[in-house]
């Protein structure tokens, strides 16, 4: 008898366990909420860290699209930040989002291609360094396509501008990180 | 034993492919072509391409999907121009705002159709197109940019893709013509020739073109060109074209178009930055 009430007292009711619970879970997520840097993304195709704020500043090392970075500090138009590999400089705000970028080809858009088995964007055998790809060569083919036609397409998918003259067109306009 | 061997590949196959392992769905199809049933491997193939084609389109089929639908719009529109300098810089606006677009991480190609029509187009895969009727009615660079955004964002929200899978008579040959583009070249010209007059005849549908508007209005401003500038053009092209001639009859007419721009710039903040560029403009394109 006095051993069943001994028991009854060591039991915590159900509830109560519960209600401890809860107030250590949110506990530990305002913890956590606490002690967690707020991170960006690159939304640029590339990006510069820079010593300072200004685009005039010296470049202090190269980030690309989707890499995440640490918030160090904002002033305006700027961002400081610190990379995974502890690299630290300031990126234009306009490069960078709250959200990760999903990219082109993620995980499910891979699978469904495997899945389909398509090789269709292999380029032809005698396209050599450029050349449209064979789906588009036999659909030319059946469409009746002109070679003048093909040849600006040909030439279009080939068209290329490196990324140091789009930044120099940037510079050259005021645009960007080089606002006036 | 034949039969034994099968069933275990069908079976392997059809969990497996549900599973999402196309691996597994390949090797099972070896198994069943192997043990000397090819009625049973184009089954398990069968399956993978229905499964695969309930998946996004990857960049490559994307790719030739544009590459393809781009030889029809310069086949359409009488050819590209062949003036270097001007082609190098409508592609330098073009990149300039694609870099900080939604999707900087495929390349973008710009290219002028030798057409007087005032018209832009974009195919997937970043095949850009601006007639040189349309250059011809940009005062600046700005406004240049704000059309290429628009055409950027047809690419980055894949409009003309989802156009592809949405369509039910399309979605069927979609599996087979990407799977097979090479061995079954007419399934292929089948989806390319109906996403062209989607695109070249029929139009976007309105919420498309919507979105390409406020969309390209927030690329273009990213990259610091006056927030105002898509207005003033579109208010232009409703003066010269008048509102209830749209470039297509189920596109928004101008109206709609200049105060969905409108609001995004009040919502999102966007700037007049005064940032216009019309002697650049006026000295690259002084021979359009």
């Amino acid at each position: 008898m006095s051993s069943g009430l001994e028991g009854e007292e060591a039991v915590i009711p159900p509830r109560v366990t519960r209600v401890v619970l809860i107030v250590l879970w949110i506990g530990l997520l305002a913890w956590s909420a606490e002690s967690w840097a707020e991170t960006v993304y690159v939304q640029a195709k590339t990006a510069q860290l820079r010593v300072g704020k200004t685009s005039l500043d010296a470049v202090v090392g190269n980030v690309k699209f989707g890499d995440a970075l640490e918030v160090v500090g904002r002033d305006g138009s700027w961002v400081e930040v610190k990379t995974s590999a502890g690299a630290r400089g300031w990126i234009f705000a306009n490069k960078t989002s709250s959200s990760k970028p999903s990219g082109t080809n993620d995980t499910l858009a891979k699978l469904g291609q495997s899945m389909r088995g398509s090789d269709a964007s292999a380029t032809t055998a005698s396209a050599g360094a450029r050349g449209l790809d064979k789906a588009s060569e036999g659909y030319a083919n059946r469409a009746g396509v002109s070679a003048r036609d093909r040849d600006a397409v040909d030439r279009m998918t080939a068209y290329q501008i490196p990324d140091q003259e789009v930044e120099e067109f940037l510079r050259e306009g005021g645009l960007g990180e080089y606002a006036k | 034993m034949r039969n034994n061997h099968g069933l275990a590949a069908a079976l392997v196959a059809l969990s497996m492919t549900v599973a999402g392992c196309a691996e597994v769905q390949r090797a099972s199809e070896d198994i069943a072509r192997q043990s000397g049933n090819p009625r049973l491997a184009g089954a398990i193939h069968g399956v993978g391409n229905v499964v695969g084609s309930l998946f996004p389109i990857g960049y490559e089929e994307e790719s030739s999907i544009g590459q393809a639908m781009a030889l029809q719009v310069v086949a359409r529109y009488g050819g590209v121009v062949d003036q270097p300098e001007l082609v190098r810089y409508v592609n330098l606006v073009g990149r300039a705002v694609a870099n900080t677009s939604d999707r900087p991480d495929i390349p973008y190609r710009v290219a002028i159709l030798e057409h007087e029509s005032i018209n832009a187009f974009a195919a997937p895969a970043g095949y850009i197109f601006v007639t040189r009727g349309l250059l011809k009615q940009v005062r600046n660079e700005a406004e240049l940019a704000a059309v290429l955004g628009h055409e950027i964002a047809h690419v980055s929200q894949k409009h003309i893709l989802d156009v592809i899978q949405r369509s039910k008579r399309l979605a069927g040959v979609t599996e087979a013509g990407l799977s097979y583009a090479t061995s079954n070249p007419a399934a292929f010209k089948s989806v390319i020739d109906g996403a062209v007059k989607k695109l070249l005849d029929e139009g976007l549908d309105q919420d498309k073109e919507t979105e390409a508007d406020t969309i390209g209005e927030v690329f273009a401003t990213r990259v610091g060109y006056d927030a105002e500038a898509y207005v003033n053009l579109l208010t232009r092209l409703r003066d010269l074209k008048g509102d209830d001639r749209a470039l297509f009859k189920t596109h928004p007419n101008f109206s709609a178009r200049i105060e969905a721009v409108q609001k995004t710039i009040q919502s999102k903040h966007l700037v007049a930055t005064g940032v216009l560029l019309p002697e650049r403009f006026a000295r690259m394109t002084k021979r359009v």
